[in-house]
């Protein structure tokens, strides 16, 4: 078990290894920052003079493992276009991108459970299945798209939210938070439902064929014949035993909400990482777009080597 | 016939037969993906053509005629005088080849290391799940940005106007191939353990064709309802790369690019711009989506 | 008494003019520092105009009027220029302006690694006369030194110094990077790269207020469909730019206007003089059709300018026949017209040019750089399409193109050129004028035009004092790069500005927004 989780953690570690080195191939190929960073008087003698001082004039190689030597001190760089520490520019932005995934995971993880436990109740039901057709338009359009009409409904048409950004924030500490007023908490519901609504989708569609499956199970027939009434049979037996399949996804996802709020972000313009990425790659503004793509594969990495280690800890047949 | 009439009575198409919702999103599918596959047939002009545009009929509403040339559209044109029609034919010829392909591909990839993964374990399998995981981190935007430009330096320059179809499916495919390689490395790593695999290793026959013969076929059907949804995410994926910039170019627009060129005339009041090719995307994406998940259900047993 | 409530009324509605307000303004980027010497683009110039000044300034007009200096004159003949500086001038923090800034400012703004510096090239000598009063020496008679220095702005050398900021850092940052010290009408109040930038009026100001303003919120909003819902919904006061399409529906929407002009910035294709073969295509190798003049011109002929202008531009944008508009300094009027559209005359160039069969080349687009950029070389593509040539359109976003224009991947390319000086002589320099790394000219000019005369008119037009002389060679000029046909120059691109009803500014053709003009009522 020990050398098992041992090996397991070198692997993480090399797999981080891996992503800055493909990112760093990558970025040569993305675009130039000296022409986002000099003006339009520049010559080349400027290009050259800053490509030198960047160390962009050296292979990727190099630049990889300067990045790698430095990051290890806890020195991610400097951002080329905002000119301050990335570390710094990154733990301003997690917040927004935090809080959107968080309200996200919990708007997808209730309205799918309510959602999932009923149409699995009324299979036939004719509500029942409209909701699931409806809920099929919500993943069968781009996420952009989907935010762009909400915007245009609920902000222009209705006037009822705002359209961009996070509202007030209130400092707590180095945590800036939308919790606490009312603009940020208004500023919050389109976002999270643009972003939660493909994990809402994929949570009903696994809590319906979950409880559909567990409602076949022995036990619960004994339930029925035993006489109990039917919604101590949905909620107390069948319910509880399909929440450790769903919590294991909805863990897994959070990852994806985080890293995939990009388009979300972009479409409301909530200033979190996502915003900033896209930003980075319009600038080529490469100490950043390191520095994000390292954070986003610790966390992958991460929450996938807890679910492994945690499999490995419940099932021992899989420590082959 | 014999071959048709033992499929129609079969358990499968029974089911089909008698599910509305998989008889609608059929044929609403297969409508699309004829006109697509016949739009030189039934398209008015080909939008592809740039000489075939005249600048000046541009934003003509539906079914009214243009101030200028006189023209009119039925379902409009848009900022560079496109019937809308004919470039939703055209255009979802394009998304289609590219959810297509890269279905096939991620499919191809997925399932072979995901086999491979299960059935070997050890380093092996450690080796491409680690690279699933690093697969996972990059966003497909980045991938499609960096097979760009790669490909940019290695294509000759006769063939660079098909370069971004082939740089979508790439990218799509690529980001796509994880969740096959995982969910049939699953199933390989139960149905190794079954007595018949066992078997056929006990009397030394070879890993491949255990592996073609014996497992593939009992892990294909989670593979289909897989591949089924990943078309449907395909398509929308490469409408969500278009919006950021690196989808198919704009003089032959897929379905995702002409909704990305729709959004800027969605408060201008050219609605038709955005409205016809967003609802064939839904169309095209629902009914697939929807035959998906019939077939999750009619190849699971359990659920009965 | 009906008398008297209009009179209430009237002083009610002098009352609620008067009453200051907040304001709150969305563009497409953020200014990425806030050191007015670190970064030359115009969105940190625009942005740093509200908080820095210069020894002059543009009016609403564009006339350089005073700032700092109150007035200035030639010296010894040409040799330099003399300012004499205003005084009681304080900088936000409270330290007084003297000569010494205006000398630690040049020698921070002319340094090694300041993006501006090109603005010193001419100068050879900065002298401190007295407190007041400070000497440009310029290597040659510079008769436009003055207008070119509009945007160098002034910084206090004790503040700089104190915090370390004596040169900028544009790669790591420093203190200037992030916090403002100017003379300007509004003081940096709080600063959120990439979110909000605030400013509060500076009670200070030697000037007299004409805005209104208790604060100004500035925020970064790069989706233009968001930018135009924030403005609609009230969610911001102004923004900058309207997408065109949009502009008549936010114009007719009750409670929001649009405010439409002309920007400095012309927009033309250009070609690849230097390139023996094309590059692109299946006809790629030798000859490059381009290198013909007939070809060029008959590209011009060729694209339908006032069709772009009527669909995609809606009507915005203005024809031009030259690389600056005119609006600018230096035009040409004598060489206003430009080639009319005229599909058989293409033609007829291109079969005399041995090319009636047409051939395709490679047209290479930015995509997120000018006003609807794509559409714009879509439409080129299908016009030139009409006279039998075929242009392979590639489109990306401009980090990309740069290096590709660079790097000379192209056969035929779109760019924008918004003249620094608005001085007909900037483009000539950067666009025309052969490519010599040395003497820092041509190096906007990709495609390698080159020709003698030009190059030998160029500096006598740098240091002629007599406007006529002067305006008599920028003609031959214009008429050389006309007649070669060395850019196809389509059209001036639009201003389109958004706000609030309530919201009273001055839109000025830099496209540079200043909160000293805003008054919201």
């Amino acid at each position: 078990m020990l050398s098992y989780i041992f090996r397991r953690i070198l692997q993480s570690i090399l797999v981080l290894l891996v992503v800055g080195l493909v990112a760093f191939a990558m970025f040569t190929f993305i675009g130039d920052p000296i022409d986002n960073m000099l003006g339009q008087e520049r010559t080349q003698d400027d290009i050259d003079r800053l490509r030198g001082e960047l160390g962009l004039d050296q292979p990727f190689v190099v630049q990889y493992v300067k990045f790698i030597l430095s990051a290890l001190q806890g020195n991610f760089g400097v951002s080329y276009e905002q000119g301050r520490p990335v570390a710094q520019i990154l733990a301003e932005r997690a917040p927004a991108t935090l809080e959107l995934a968080a309200v996200s995971a919990v708007f997808a993880l209730s309205l799918g459970v309510v959602l999932g436990v009923y149409t699995a109740i009324r299979r036939k039901g004719f509500v029942a299945n409209l909701v699931l057709t409806l809920s099929l338009i919500g993943v069968s359009l781009p996420t952009f798209l989907i935010g762009i009409l909400l915007i245009y409904l609920f902000s222009v048409q209705l006037d009822w939210l705002p359209s961009f950004g996070r509202g007030e924030t209130v400092a707590l500490g180095g945590w800036t938070t939308g919790f606490l007023t009312s603009s940020g908490l208004t500023a919050l519901i389109l976002p999270s439902i643009t972003l939660g609504l493909y994990q809402m989708t994929l949570i009903m569609r696994l809590v319906r064929s979950e409880m559909m499956e567990v409602m076949r199970q022995d036990y619960i027939r004994f339930a029925r014949a035993r006489g109990l009434p039917e919604r101590v049979i949905t909620f107390r037996h069948a319910l509880k035993n399909t929440m450790v399949p769903v919590i294991t996804v909805t863990g897994l996802q959070l990852g994806s909400l985080i890293a995939f709020a990009i388009i979300t972000e972009t479409v409301f313009q909530w200033p979190g990482m996502g915003l900033l990425f896209i930003n980075a790659i319009q600038f080529v503004d490469i100490p950043v777009m390191a520095a994000y793509l390292m954070l986003i594969s610790v966390m992958f990495v991460g929450i996938n080597l807890i679910v492994d280690l945690l499999y490995v800890a419940i099932d021992p047949r899989l420590r082959t | 016939m014999s071959v048709f009439h033992r499929f129609w009575d079969s358990d499968f198409a029974w089911d089909f037969r008698h599910s509305p919702v998989a008889v609608v999103s059929f044929l609403v599918a297969l409508l699309l993906v004829l006109s697509a596959l016949f739009a030189p047939l039934i398209a008015t002009i080909n939008p592809f053509e740039p000489g075939n545009l005249n600048l000046m009929n541009g934003f003509t509403a539906p079914g009214t005629q243009n101030a200028f040339t006189g023209e009119s559209f039925i379902l409009g044109t848009d900022d560079q005088g496109r019937d809308v029609y004919s470039t939703i034919l055209y255009g979802m010829r394009i998304s289609l080849f590219v959810g297509f392909a890269a279905v096939a591909l991620g499919m191809l990839i997925g399932v072979t290391l995901g086999l491979v993964a299960g059935y070997f374990g050890g380093w092996t399998d450690a080796i491409i799940m680690r690279i699933a995981d690093v697969q996972l981190t990059f966003p497909s935007i980045l991938v499609a940005m960096l097979i760009f430009g790669v490909a940019k330096g290695f294509t000759p320059v006769e063939y660079r106007d098909q370069l971004a179809i082939w740089v979508l499916i790439l990218s799509i495919g690529l980001s796509d191939w994880v969740q096959f390689a995982r969910v049939v490395r699953g199933a390989t790593l139960v149905e190794k353990q079954k007595e018949y695999v066992q078997a056929a290793r006990l009397i030394g026959r070879g890993a491949m064709p255990i592996l073609v013969r014996h497992i593939l076929p009992n892990v294909l059907s989670p593979v289909l309802v897989i591949a089924t949804i990943s078309l449907a995410l395909a398509i929308i994926a490469e409408a969500t790369l278009s919006f950021l910039g690196v989808g198919a170019p704009s003089t032959q627009p897929s379905l995702g690019t002409l909704i990305r060129i729709g959004q800027n005339y969605l408060f201008s009041g050219e609605w038709w711009i955005l409205f016809f090719p967003s609802a064939t995307l839904l169309a095209l994406a629902l009914s697939v989506n929807l035959l998906g998940d019939w077939l999750r259900d009619a190849l699971n047993p359990k659920l009965k | 008494m009906f008398k008297l409530t209009t009179c209430t009324a009237v002083a009610l509605v002098l009352a609620s003019a008067a009453v200051a307000e907040k304001f709150s303004w969305a563009g497409t980027t953020d200014p990425q520092t806030m050191d007015p010497h670190a970064v030359n683009s115009a969105p940190v110039l625009g942005f740093l105009n509200n908080v820095y000044e210069g020894l002059v300034r543009r009016g609403k007009d564009m006339a350089v009027e005073p700032a700092l200096a109150t007035s200035w004159e030639a010296i010894d003949g040409g040799a330099g220029w003399r300012f004499t500086l205003r005084q009681g001038v304080t900088f936000h923090d409270g330290a007084a302006f003297t000569a010494d800034d205006v000398l630690f400012s040049y020698e921070r703004g002319s340094s090694e690694v300041a993006d501006v510096r090109s603005w010193f090239a001419p100068v050879s000598e900065v002298k401190v006369v007295d407190d007041y009063t400070i000497d440009f020496m310029t290597t040659a008679p510079n008769p436009l030194f003055p207008d070119s220095i509009a945007n160098f702005m002034i910084m206090d050398r004790d503040w700089a110094e104190a915090n370390n900021t004596a040169r900028p850092d544009k790669e790591a940052g420093n203190f200037a990077t992030l916090n403002a010290n100017g003379t300007g009408a509004f003081t940096l109040a709080d600063r959120q790269p990439g979110l909000t930038t605030t400013l509060t009026p500076f009670a200070g100001w030697w000037d007299t207020a004409e805005h209104n303003i208790t604060e100004a919120t500035f925020t970064p909003i790069e989706n233009p469909a968001t930018a135009v819902a924030a403005l609609l919904s009230g969610d911001v006061d102004m923004i900058n730019p309207v997408p065109i399409q949009d502009a008549d529906r936010v114009d007719q929407r009750d409670g929001t206007k649009v405010i439409r002009g002309i920007e400095a910035r012309v927009i033309m294709l250009g070609f690849g003089h230097d390139h023996k073969e094309l590059k692109y295509t299946s006809d790629a190798g030798e000859p490059n059709p381009f290198q013909d003049a007939r070809v060029r011109e008959a590209v011009a002929k060729a694209v339908n300018v006032d069709a772009i202008l009527q669909t995609i531009m809606r009507g915005s944008a203005e024809s031009v026949s030259q690389l600056v508009s005119p609006a600018m300094r230096g035009y040409s009027g004598a060489k206003a017209d430009r080639p009319s559209f005229d599909v058989e005359g293409a033609k007829a160039l291109l079969a005399e040019a041995g090319y009636a069969d047409g051939f395709s080349f490679g047209l290479k687009c930015p995509n997120n750089r000018y006003l609807n950029d794509e559409a714009v070389c879509q439409a080129v593509t299908s016009m030139l399409a009409q006279v039998g040539i075929d242009a392979e359109l590639e489109a990306m976003p401009v980090q990309n193109y740069w290096p590709e224009l660079r790097e000379d991947n192209f056969d035929m390319y779109l760019l924008g050129w918004s003249p620094g000086t608005f001085d007909h002589e900037h483009p000539v320099r950067f666009l025309v004028s052969t490519p010599n790394e040395e003497k820092k000219l041509g190096s906007w000019n990709f495609g390698g035009f080159s020709n003698d005369k030009v190059d030998e008119l160029l500096p006598a037009i740098q240091s002629e004092i007599d406007e006529t002389k002067r305006q008599a060679m920028i003609d031959e000029v214009t008429g050389i790069y006309q007649s070669e046909h060395a850019y196809v120059p389509m059209y001036v691109q639009p201003l389109v500005w958004g706000t609030r009803d309530n919201v009273e500014l001055t839109q000025r053709p830099d496209n540079f927004f200043l909160l000293r003009w805003v008054t919201v009522n």
